[in-house]
């Protein structure tokens, strides 16, 4: 069969894009690789109208049950190309499936930045983490480092004090640049946080495992830092390979090229989500959905001017 | 039938999408809440080598992480 659409993504942008194509009656297939995205991994969410405090995953669920519930079909699978053919696309996954479309949405979101420094690789899931919710209980009573200044950070130091004796936050720039009623739950945690502003990670040292950072500036008089864990949440970086092999324009850092309606260059070939930036950075999953929902408008009146 | 056991932390959401998945397949497995656990944290790192969640062994195979596809062939889905 040729489908209407399909949607590659199942974070929120992919989900709320397909609880719409589905609504308009477009046969829809999603097909992602990553279930939930980051949200699903984002511990609680109090910024998503409509829930007062819902666990990320939770939410996730919710967008997917209503997609399925308006027709949507949902498939696990990470797409490698997309080709355009004389009826459409022909979508292609890494195990080889290939499925028949007449439009595509690109929500490939992001993944996450490392760092990029020695020994952070080795020392992954061995002191070095990413994942604040999967990895921060581990800390009971410990002191642990959290890298990065964004709003991720900052949620991600509320909830490690939950278990954690002591946090040193470094943060690269002169502020910290997260959602106030995040930052005031922050300044509320005393001194169990240490915030060293304008200050780099250099290094990262351990053997079998983490150790300590050594600091582009000295604090307490030594540039090391030691500590029983390390969690890096330095921002992301734009999946948008399958974007790029297809055609898509991206802009300079990478991130998809569309316009206010979702259009990308291609035609019949739509993005919403994080894998753009349409916000100057600001991605919520408020964003994420309303852009799903764009893309799937625009990708409905093109289908119906077929 | 395989013995399953889960390696979690009550905030993971990989493990939750775990949880979703056995639940979908009927899968019984035994879930240790290492956050807790020190002695199955031990047993954790012991088998796995690391100190991530989740992990999940099936019988004698070591998974790290949600690796839905490796799940799938192991419990012969």
């Amino acid at each position: 069969m040729t489908y209407d659409v399909v949607i590659v993504g199942t974070g929120a942008a992919g989900l709320s894009a397909g609880l719409y194509t589905g609504r308009y009656r477009m046969t829809t297939l999603i097909i992602g690789d990553a279930f939930g995205g980051y949200t699903s991994i984002a511990g609680p969410i109090e910024n998503y109208p409509g829930y007062r405090n819902i666990d990320g995953f939770d939410l996730m669920q919710n967008m997917r049950d209503q997609a399925v519930e308006a027709s949507a079909q949902i498939i696990d699978g990470r797409v490698t190309t997309i080709e355009k053919n004389d009826a459409g696309f022909t979508v292609t996954t890494a195990k080889g499936e290939q499925y028949e479309t007449r439009t595509v949405i690109l929500a490939t979101g992001t993944e996450h930045k490392r760092l990029e420094l020695p020994n952070e690789k080795e020392l992954t899931a061995k002191g070095v983490h990413y994942c604040v919710t999967c990895d921060g209980p581990l800390y009971g009573g410990k002191e642990i480092i959290v890298v990065g200044g964004g709003d991720a950070s900052i949620k991600g130091v509320n909830l490690a004090a939950e278990y954690a004796k002591k946090i040193y936050l470094i943060v690269r720039g002169n502020k910290i640049k997260a959602e106030p009623i995040n930052h005031e739950q922050m300044k509320k945690l005393g001194d169990k946080i240490e915030v060293l502003l304008e200050t780099e990670v250099r290094e990262i040292l351990g053997a079998e495992k983490f150790e300590k950072v050594v600091l582009s500036k000295e604090y307490n008089g030594s540039r090391e830092l030691a500590a029983s864990g390390l969690f890096v949440e330095v921002g992301a970086l734009p999946r948008s390979d399958v974007a790029r092999s297809s055609g898509v324009e991206l802009d300079a850092r990478g991130y998809v090229k569309a316009d206010v309606m979702m259009r990308t260059n291609v035609p019949g070939i739509f993005a919403a989500g994080d894998v753009m930036d349409l916000f100057q950075g600001f991605k919520q999953d408020i964003t994420a959905a309303c852009m799903g929902a764009v893309a799937a408008t625009s990708a409905y009146a093109y289908f119906k001017s077929l | 039938m395989a013995q399953v056991v889960m390696y979690t932390t009550p905030t993971c959401g990989y493990c939750r999408m775990a949880k979703a998945f056995f639940k979908e397949h009927d899968v019984a497995f035994e879930e240790k809440d290492v956050a807790v656990d020190m002695e199955a944290r031990e047993v954790m790192v012991k088998k796995s080598g690391q100190l991530g969640v989740p992990v999940i062994t099936v019988d004698d195979a070591v998974i790290v992480g949600f690796d839905k596809g490796r799940l799938t062939q192991l419990l012969g889905l």
